[in-house]
């Protein structure tokens, strides 16, 4: 905790205290702080601890959806060095880490995602995308002929004839 | 690696090459895998007698006919003896004994080219393999097909010819039905030496039918044989030698011919394909029907090939006394037009003139209240081009009960004599034109009318240089004719014996008149018919052997219509009719309607008639009901339902069924059965089906030879080849066809 004032301390005077407020804007403390109030206490429990943990870590890349992946060596248990920080705040979970942080982040690789990502294959290389499972009917994959997908296709091989007022 | 990886490495051993106990092997690449190939002897002259050879079926249930029992001659296939004609070659006589050579270039409907070479065989006592199908057989001949110089030689003929092939059999639409495919499977090599470039030919157009990737082609010529041959046009030809060979028009022009859709099935590669059917399915995924074809009288055997709820193309069957193994290309492509235009709901007419679907009880109800309020002689009923004999049957029934005799097919004019069978079909039969010498075509332009029937009689033409005389508007033929007039009176002059071919058919031993159906429609068709008749009567055209007088009907339901007696009694009965009931007809004249008649429509494409109906009924196309049609030689046919109907539509006679007894007039039949027994009441050969019931010799009940005849000149009675019908009509590939093809 004594590291925690300290540090606050020392960014105080580093920054002053439009810098340290601007500084805690950006990073989000302060919507964490309100949503705290709005009682959403689990994230933003994990939230802060997460801050706290950050602190004398190294930041080694951001990916392009804002989330950060933090790494500290010494004075860490075993296993629990490597660490992400997701951009979103509240809705967070592990499928918005993209695949070329997941080796790095899950200790499968020491390349980092921002080194991986230049062996994405430009042709063909699919975009990440997060798993929406349970975030709503309209994310749910439906088969092309199924009647709940909105883009059903027409399975009706013939063209009917259509009468015009007059050949 | 997966764990089938991991064990077929446990259990092969490492590499069969490098385990060899020749270790010389190593950079041999060999082609061939059998020892015995690589020193191919030719097989000793003396060979024990095979003890008991096991029973063979001759290939493709091929049949020997001996003409003369002297000619026969005795070879020995793989020393098996059989017995065949003298003049049969070494391939036919391999057929007749049960073992299938490999060809390509050999159609047995075609002349012989012997240049692909696939069909070499052994033959005792020849210094070389021979090409089985040029090579005619001799009596004592030892043929052998399984020996290793003849497997040798097939297999060497098979790398020179993948030489130059592609290998985009992935992507070829004859994959799965190529024969270079199955036959380098059965003899080729299992690797090709060939590392140079492969040639490269260019695509050819040859119209908006036929598909060309020339680069495939094996020049096996059949398609160059099959077009000045069978078809008759002198399109095709060959240009060039050696890899420079290439199959072309000469001049850059499309193929004009009604059956050039023949040269994609004859074609042993995939050289030549079906442009409509280009990437559209593969020929497993399809379920084939065998089922007729009706958008002509001929009633070409066909199969539909189908995917799910759609036709995806159509094919001949065989059938040598209708249509050999041929379609016109009118039978084959018209089948897009079975998914365009359909009528798939009941529809009523409102008072404003548009069309609102109903379901079926409130339509058979408007209509049977509005057929009882008419007087049973205003009541008329019509049955169409494609109509099936149960559906026509149905109508007069119901018609009759309703109280009116109203009621014919199209294409039957006023006074038409259905009483004798043998004044309206083809007596002579399609395969008995074969045997005629001399042709007399009054009104009639096979070419465009019955496509099947005019490669018959040019087969004839072909084979034994038949005359033919031809009465009738100018007109396409392919075979060498006579124009002898346009109009009744050159058939005046022929019957009054002025003209010189009077002679030519009196002097004929099997002379062949052919009049056009169109000649039904005409006035004065009890004169034309008598002329005819004077004429058959002096050439004797009709003996107790020979019956030569032949109708050429132009649509699939004539010759039923005509049996089941669907004919005119006035001329002027649809000028007063009130209730028109209209099975699918869409060529009449609808002019002739009143303007306050009420006219039902019963059939599937919305063509030229529903745009005058009140209520449209929607039934099943060929493709998709069980249906009997009869040919213009009298051959009773069923089709079979290839798809299933689309939208709310029925079979046509179960509509007519269920209206008669809304209308409280209730016919006496529920099943297809009893429908087939109500026909055989009327007309015992319609159930007869895949007979063709040949008709009695008629006796002179016509009217005597008048001159009373119209002298205006006999009219054309198809004008577009590709659009007869209504199906053929909503047919984009059609349309394609006439305005490329026809320039129309």
């Amino acid at each position: 905790m004594t590291t925690v004032v300290k540090s606050i301390v020392s960014s105080i005077k580093e920054k002053g205290f439009g810098g340290f407020f601007r500084y805690l804007k950006d990073e989000g403390y302060l919507f964490v702080v309100e949503m705290h109030y709005k009682a959403v206490i689990y994230s933003s429990t994990v939230y802060w601890q997460t801050k706290i943990h950050n602190i004398g870590a190294r930041l080694v890349g951001v990916d392009k959806f804002g989330n950060k992946y933090y790494e500290k060596l010494e004075n860490i248990q075993h296993g629990r060095h490597r660490w992400v920080e997701y951009a979103e705040k509240s809705r967070y979970n592990a499928s918005q880490v993209p695949a070329e942080w997941h080796g790095w982040l899950h200790h499968i690789t020491d390349h980092t995602g921002d080194e991986l990502l230049l062996l994405k294959p430009k042709r063909y290389g699919a975009e990440h995308k997060e798993n929406l499972s349970g975030e709503g009917d309209q994310y749910i994959y439906h088969s092309k002929g199924h009647a709940l997908n909105p883009g059903q296709r027409n399975w009706t091989r013939y063209q009917p004839w259509e009468s015009k007022a007059e050949p | 690696m997966g764990f089938g990886l991991l064990a077929s490495k446990a259990m092969r051993p490492t590499s069969r090459l490098l385990n060899s106990a020749n270790p010389s092997n190593l950079f041999l690449r060999t082609i061939v895998s059998k020892p015995e190939l690589n020193k191919p002897e030719p097989s000793a002259a003396t060979e024990p007698p095979p003890p008991d050879l096991p029973p063979r079926t001759p290939v493709a249930g091929a049949r020997v006919h001996f003409t003369n029992p002297d000619d026969a001659i005795e070879v020995f296939v793989d020393g098996f003896p059989v017995k065949i004609p003298k003049g049969f070659t070494v391939l036919q006589a391999c057929e007749v004994a049960g073992v299938d050579i490999p060809r390509f270039c050999y159609h047995s409907r075609l002349s012989i080219a012997g240049n692909c070479r696939m069909c070499l065989v052994e033959v005792e006592k020849s210094p070389k393999p021979v090409a089985s199908c040029a090579m005619p057989a001799l009596p004592g001949m030892k043929i052998k097909t399984d020996t290793p110089v003849a497997k040798k030689a097939r297999e060497g003929v098979m790398e020179f010819l993948l030489m130059n092939h592609p290998l985009d059999c992935p992507i070829c639409d004859q994959g799965g039905e190529c024969d270079l495919q199955d036959q380098s499977m059965a003899f080729g090599a299992d690797r090709g030496r060939f590392i140079e470039t492969k040639r490269s030919v260019v695509d050819k157009n040859l119209g908006p039918l036929v598909k060309t990737v020339m680069t495939r082609c094996i020049q096996c010529t059949r398609c160059v044989r099959f077009a000045s041959e069978v078809a008759g046009v002198q399109d095709l030809g060959i240009l060039g030698r050696g890899s420079g060979e290439e199959i072309g028009t000469y001049v850059e022009k499309l193929m004009t011919s009604e059956l050039s859709g023949n040269v994609i099935d004859i074609c042993p590669v995939g050289a030549l394909t079906s442009k409509p059917f280009a990437f559209k399915a593969r020929n497993w995924e399809l379920k084939g029907t065998e089922t007729i074809d009706v958008t002509d009288a001929v009633g070409s055997n066909i199969r539909i090939d189908s995917r799910g709820p759609e036709v995806m193309r159509i094919l001949p069957r065989l059938n040598e006394d209708i249509n050999e193994e041929w379609i016109s290309d009118k039978t084959r492509f018209c089948y897009d037009g079975l998914k365009r235009q359909r009528l798939n709901d009941p529809m009523i007419r409102d008072p404003d003139g548009r069309f609102k679907a109903v379901s079926w009880r409130d339509a058979l109800a408007v209509v049977a209240e509005i057929a009882h309020g008419v007087k049973p002689d205003e009541i008329v009923g019509i049955s169409g081009k494609l109509s099936d004999a149960e559906s026509m049957i149905a109508l007069k029934d119901f018609i009759n009960r309703l109280g009116s005799n109203n009621v014919w097919g199209e294409g039957i004019g006023a006074n038409t004599n259905a009483d004798l069978r043998s004044g309206y079909i083809m007596n002579t039969s399609i395969a008995g034109l074969e045997k005629a010498d001399v042709f007399l075509l009054v009104g009639t332009q096979p070419r465009v009318e019955a496509a099947m029937v005019n490669a018959r009689i040019r087969k004839t033409v072909r084979a034994s240089h038949a005359k033919v005389g031809y009465i009738g508007p100018d007109a396409d033929f392919n075979y060498d004719h006579e124009h002898l007039g346009t109009g009744p009176e050159t058939l005046l002059e022929i019957a009054e014996g002025r003209h010189p071919f009077s002679k030519l058919i009196s002097d004929a031993k099997n002379p062949v008149i052919i009049v056009g159906g169109g000649i039904f429609e005409r006035k004065d068709q009890d004169a034309i018919f008598a002329a005819v008749e004077t004429i058959a009567k002096q050439g004797k055209v009709v003996r107790s052997d020979w019956n030569g007088l032949n109708v050429l009907l132009l649509h699939a339901a004539q010759a039923a219509a005509l049996d089941l007696g669907l004919v005119p009694q006035s001329e002027k009965s649809l000028e007063s009719a009130k209730f028109v009931y209209l099975v699918g007809a869409d060529d009449i004249d609808l002019d002739k309607i009143p303007a306050d008649a009420f006219v039902v429509y019963q059939g599937h494409h919305g063509d030229k008639s529903v745009y005058r109906a009140n209520v449209i009924l929607p039934a099943a196309a060929f493709s998709e009901k069980e249906g009997t049609y009869e040919n213009t030689e009298g051959c009773t046919q069923q089709t079979l339902p290839a798809v299933p109907t689309v939208g709310d539509s029925r079979d046509d006679w179960k509509i007519i069924r269920a209206l008669s007894e809304v209308a409280g007039v209730r016919l006496p039949y529920d099943t297809v059965g009893a429908v087939h027994a109500r026909i055989k009441t009327v007309a015992p050969n319609l159930v007869h089906v895949d007979e063709r019931e040949p008709a009695t010799l008629p006796s002179s009940l016509r009217p005597t030879f008048t001159k009373n005849i119209d002298p205006t000149a006999f009219g054309i009675a198809v004008e577009n080849f590709y659009m007869t019908d209504a199906i053929t009509r909503a047919s984009k590939i059609m349309a394609q066809c006439s305005a490329t093809l026809l320039k129309k």
